[in-house]
């Protein structure tokens, strides 16, 4: 056995206690002969495995993961398996968007009496990981900033909302207003060009609301902080997404949220305005005309059109419209869904693996750690008790290492797994501008490929994939071990 | 009178060699990215570096992310393995810094935080060993900033504090005023030509960055008017309901100085060290108590602390604010919070 | 108040006056390795250490007051703030008791003796029993709180001749949740002590009073003349018992507690147990009601 010779490598085995480990064991007192790379961690169950235990090994220096539980119909607590395989299909479809190789991971079954397929599962996972060699590290990798390309074409036509009708809006709200805590929507911020959260109580607060290209904040964020109020929200498309995720959920009662919805022509990508922009010390006027708008600040003119300023994720928008509401102003816009790779994950896809993990050295290295991404994510729920801060389990140092910012970014996106809506309000949280949206969009991506299309926030009835199993998976196949 | 010196534009990255001689120079670095970020990085021969305003504040300089406070290593007897011996070391790492074109805001920082750190009732040795090893070069701002309000807490574009080369951008280059001994001779080792003649035009220039600054409201009550406010539960929660309560504007900025500590590793096989690490006070984890009792369990009374400490109870302790109006807390924050918009809001009306 | 420039204050230090205590030397962040001696099990989730500074030195030219704090580090765990429970006439060992709740706590309840630990202290503020010489004390404690009071306590009655009368009202859960169970009888003969034991549900077998800790106060009638009350307890008997005994009618001055807060670093920096502008680990632990009652009200 050619793997036994040479230097070993550390590859870092989880097997399920009822079937794996006794299958380990099995190999052992037939004194099967194996390779000694593995270092074995037993867990009560495949589906105890939580798929940041493997990301956690892989970044700090594991060559190989191998997860091995019992054979579907076998588990020993009837279905951990069964979530586990979909967890861990996912997680292998992910890595590579790190810039890991998918091979360095892979997950199996074994049974307590097959000593024999145990010894030649290991055997010919450590061959894998020896002719893969020694895992890259993210520590040596030299850092590497590229920009997304945002020269895109859009799947439909957008535009300003300037005939959008607010007023209309405004009046179905103070209609509703006494019966609900409080209304969330937009006003101006600081000046003309910024745009922010408003909570409206009174119809003196409506009278502040605006509707156009400079309202990014997704509103749902705040949703479960209204928890057992009644509580109303002015919806996007996009948000509208988000708010059908938190109801999927139960994380919102749907009889405690008033939904208002008119359809979005398209938001601009604040990041590449402001810079435009640059510093300035006064907005003088912003005008609009339906391609775009025009922002005059200290006297100097700068265009902004909506073709070429929009977010990311406007171009490839196909609900402008809210999937939910109990009250629609203005007519929808039928959208033909075509293809669209979001810009940033169209940048990863067409680097080379080691680039992946230079580009994420190079971008993480600024992370300041704030938790920006975290809080203004719609759908993390447990920020206050989040484990990138808690000691009890403790994930993560508090090292200001591009390792652990990663691994923080990592257990974000796995914790969104089928979960995201593609908001991309991470992102745009972000004071530094790293792209973290790729990583969310290449599981979303993940996702839909397995589950047949499957997309998180159109249905408020449908179980999210990572929530549930079949017992036959239609794509997600066993690999053969030769 | 000070030293005066000017470099021309081409001579800049000369100058940056004669400085990082001797020291670490962190310097304004972009980073290409779809939101352009200038961060302060350590200068390397031929490294591309900016003169922008950083979005970040230069307090790493002193106070870094994340630093050693000490390690400790544990040995088991080997005669007697349940005895156990421990030995700490706790020897501050620090090495010279110049800090190269900071913003006066981010200079002021500095004594913003000298006071908690070295004259409070004990000195902080870690810091100390910094900040007595620290230059600070500083760029005056060409003119005020939709975000910035400098000019309202005691400083402006170009304020000296904390400062011990003062730069001015003119035509064809940067004229250097030296405003400490250090910094005197730092530009006279330079080999930079003599600056007199170009000081003039220096001078108007940062006469006409005061001209582009909006009218400063009158914050002398604010201390007063903040802390009276502080019952207001009203207030604090209509000034803050959009917070998403992360910590964006506390480690943006130049003054907040909070930490946390935490072990890694329990010094068995390797050293385990004891860390400092920024913490902020955003953070519902900040206050928590290990029974699970937390004095600031709400967003609105946290920000309630952050905006406190900056315009009431820093001002109680130690005489000024602590804070110097960079405007990164607005500008970084996902939902625009603004913090001049509080003070003046509790200034304003009466409470 | 006044607002100087920056630099005008930058060589004028703190506008506020620290007492002077005894403060650690050198680094005050770095901690004076030490050895368990003795762990006594309390109560069920209660344990009391006493730990020796490994530099002999060091133990023998330690100085503190009662009610200063100490700050224990398990190394790989962390640090957490504990007032130093043994008198200061006491130079054998320092004494903490510790209720388990946390990581730290937790890690400190798996000690045994000759483990190493780390100790920074002393830190904070103390009572101020100079200023109660010739008067009456009344103490009163509940639960973990009777650790900061057994160090003041024992120190007034070492000196009792400065003092006035002694009591202590001392209550707990149940019996099964009163430390320094050993020491009860003590007290209780002391005939410089009037002590009061206390429990909230009667119990089979205990022979003292039953009641909370407030209602048992009022039944007591403490007069509020030429005395001082120093409570310690959890948060809710704090709040009911300064309501009992403002009605008994003693005076915000003479009533003094001693706080705890989140802590860190130890020294007022790293701004996590603020109550305003003071630092509960400069300006505190030990406080009177009447400074509290000039800060914001946020505990």
């Amino acid at each position: 056995m050619p793997v036994l010779n040479g230097k070993e490598l550390r590859i870092v085995g989880f097997l399920c206690n009822w079937c794996s480990y006794g299958g380990a064991d099995t190999a052992g007192v037939a004194r099967a002969g194996q390779p000694t790379d593995l270092r074995i961690i037993r867990v009560p169950c495949s589906g105890r495995i939580d798929p940041l235990f493997i990301v956690k090994a892989l970044l700090n220096g594991a060559d190989g993961v191998l997860v091995s539980g019992c054979h579907p119909r076998d588990c020993h607590y009837s279905a951990g398996n069964y979530y586990a395989r979909r967890r861990l299909e996912v997680l292998k479809q992910f890595l590579p968007v790190l810039g890991i190789d998918d091979r360095r991971f892979e997950y199996t079954w074994v049974s307590a009496s097959e000593g024999q397929r145990w010894q030649h599962v290991v055997t010919t996972f450590t061959d894998r990981i020896h002719k893969l060699g020694p895992a890259p590290r993210l520590e040596d990798a030299e850092p590497l900033l590229k920009i997304a390309d945002m020269a895109l074409t859009s799947l439909r036509p957008l535009g300003t909302g300037q005939n959008a009708a607010l007023d209309d809006l405004k009046a179905a709200i103070k209609a509703k207003l006494p019966e609900l805590d409080c209304v969330i929507g937009w006003q101006q911020g600081y000046d003309a060009a910024h745009t922010v959260p408003l909570f409206m109580r009174t119809p003196e607060d409506v009278d502040k609301l605006v509707w156009g290209p400079f309202n990014v904040n997704n509103p749902a964020t705040y949703l479960p902080s209204f928890k057992g109020r009644k509580v109303g929200i002015v919806v996007k498309g996009c948000d509208s997404r988000s708010v059908v995720e938190l109801l999927q959920e139960n994380l919102i009662k749907r009889e405690d949220v008033t939904i208002f919805a008119m359809p979005c022509q398209g938001t601009l990508d604040m990041a590449r305005v402001n810079q435009e922009l640059g510093r300035y010390s006064a907005i003088d006027s912003v005008s609009y005309d339906e391609a775009g708008v025009t922002i005059v600040a200290d006297g100097k003119e700068h265009r902004f059109c909506m073709n070429d300023y929009a977010q990311g994720k406007c171009y490839g928008c196909t609900t402008p419209s809210a999937v939910l509401a109990d009250t629609r102003l203005g007519t929808p816009e039928a959208v033909q869904p075509g293809a669209y790779t979001p810009p940033e994950l169209a940048m990863l896809d067409a680097m080379t693996l080691e680039e992946r993990l230079s580009f994420w050295k190079g971008q993480m290295e600024r992370c300041l750690r704030c938790y920006a991404c975290r809080n203004a994510c719609p759908m993390c729920v447990c920020r206050d008790y989040c484990i990138a801060e808690s000691r009890e389990p403790q994930w993560m140092t508090q090292e200001a290492t591009a390792r652990e910012k990663l691994f923080f970014q990592t257990i974000h996106a796995m914790h969104l797994a089928g979960r995201c809506t593609g908001c991309g309000e991470c992102q745009r949280a972000c004071p530094v501008g790293i792209p973290i949206l790729a990583l969310r969009q290449q599981i979303a991506r993940a996702v839909a490929q397995l589950f047949d299309g499957y997309k998180p926030g159109l249905d408020p009835e449908a179980v999210p994939p990572l929530l549930g199993y079949e017992l036959e998976e239609k794509n997600i196949h066993e690999r053969e071990w030769k | 009178m000070s030293i005066i010196r000017f470099v021309n534009t081409d001579g800049l990255p000369a100058f940056l060699a004669y400085l990082s001689k001797d020291a670490r120079v962190l310097a304004p670095v972009e980073k290409p990215a779809d939101k352009k970020s200038v961060v302060f990085e350590e200068w390397t021969q031929g490294k591309p570096f900016t003169l922008e305003k950083a979005t970040v504040p230069a307090k790493e300089a002193v106070l870094p992310q994340c630093e050693t406070l000490l390690t400790y290593k544990r040995d088991k007897d080997p005669e007697d393995p349940s005895r156990v011996s421990l030995k700490l070391d706790d020897t501050p790492q620090a090495v010279p810094t110049v800090v190269f074109a900071c913003r006066p805001c981010d200079a002021r920082g500095y004594v913003t935080l000298d006071r908690p750190y070295l004259q409070g009732p004990m000195v902080d040795p870690y810091y100390k060993a910094r900040r007595e090893q620290l230059t600070v070069l500083t760029l005056t701002c060409p003119r005020g900033c939709s975000t910035c309000f400098c000019h309202w807490v005691g400083g402006g574009p170009s304020s000296p504090e904390g400062s011990d080369v003062l730069m001015t951008e003119v035509e064809g280059g940067i004229v250097l005023q030296g405003l400490t001994p250090r910094g005197d001779a730092l530009l006279e080792g330079s080999g930079l030509e003599d600056g007199a003649a170009r000081f003039p035009d220096a001078e108007a220039a940062r006469k006409a960055a005061w001209a582009t600054l909006n009218k400063a409201p009158d914050l002398k009550e604010a201390p007063a008017k903040v802390a009276a406010r502080f019952t207001d539960a009203d207030f604090w929660e209509k000034e803050t309901d959009r917070c998403l309560s992360c910590g964006a504007c506390t480690y943006f900025c130049p003054t907040c100085y909070c930490f946390n500590i935490t072990d890694e590793g329990d010094g068995y096989q390797k050293p385990g060290r004891r860390l400092r690490t920024w913490d902020n006070c955003m953070s519902p984890l900040f206050t928590r108590e290990a029974s699970g009792h937390n004095p600031r369990t709400a967003r609105a009374l946290r920000m309630r602390n952050r905006v406190s400490h900056k315009f009431a109870t820093y001002p109680e302790n130690w005489g000024a604010f602590s804070c110097n109006g960079c405007g990164r807390c607005i500008s970084n924050c996902p939902v625009c919070l603004d913090i001049r918009a509080i003070v003046l809001d509790a200034v304003k009306t009466e409470s | 108040m006044v607002l100087h420039s920056q630099n005008a204050s930058a060589t004028g230090g703190m506008l506020r006056e620290i007492s002077p205590r005894p403060l650690p030397g050198g680094n005050p962040y770095q901690p004076m390795p030490a050895t368990v001696l003795e762990v006594i099990q309390e109560t069920g989730n209660i344990k009391t250490l006493r730990v020796v500074l490994d530099d002999a030195e060091a133990m023998k030219n330690f100085r503190y007051e009662p009610g200063q704090v100490g700050q224990l580090s398990v190394f790989g765990a962390g640090e957490s703030t504990f007032v130093i429970n043994s008198p200061p006439s006491c130079k054998d060992y320092l004494q903490f008791s510790v209720m388990q709740a946390g990581e730290v706590t937790a890690a400190i309840h798996r000690l045994n003796p000759g483990d190493k630990v780390g100790v920074r202290a002393p830190l904070g503020n103390y009572f101020p029993y100079e200023q109660w010489k010739g008067k009456n004390v009344f103490f009163v404690g509940g639960g973990i709180g009777m650790a900061p009071i057994r160090t003041i306590m024992l120190h007034l009655l070492e000196n009792k001749k400065d003092y006035g009368k002694i009591s202590l009202l001392y209550g707990a859960r149940s019996p099964r949740d009163m430390a320094y169970s050993y020491e009860l009888q003590g007290w209780l003969d002391n005939p410089d002590l009037d002590c009061t034991l206390c429990i909230d549900n009667p119990f089979e077998g205990w022979q003292h009073k039953v009641g909370l800790i407030p209602n048992v106060l009022t039944e007591l009638q403490p007069s509020p003349d030429n005395t001082v009350a120093v409570l310690c307890g959890p948060p809710i008997m704090i709040k009911f018992t300064l309501q009992a005994l403002e009605k008994l009618g003693f005076a915000p001055e003479n009533i003094v507690t001693t706080l705890e807060k989140r802590m860190k670093c130890g020294i007022g920096i790293c701004g996590r147990c603020n109550i305003g502008s003071h630092y509960v680990c400069v300006d505190g632990p030990v406080f009177t009601l009447a400074q509290l009652q000039e800060l914001p009200p946020e505990l």
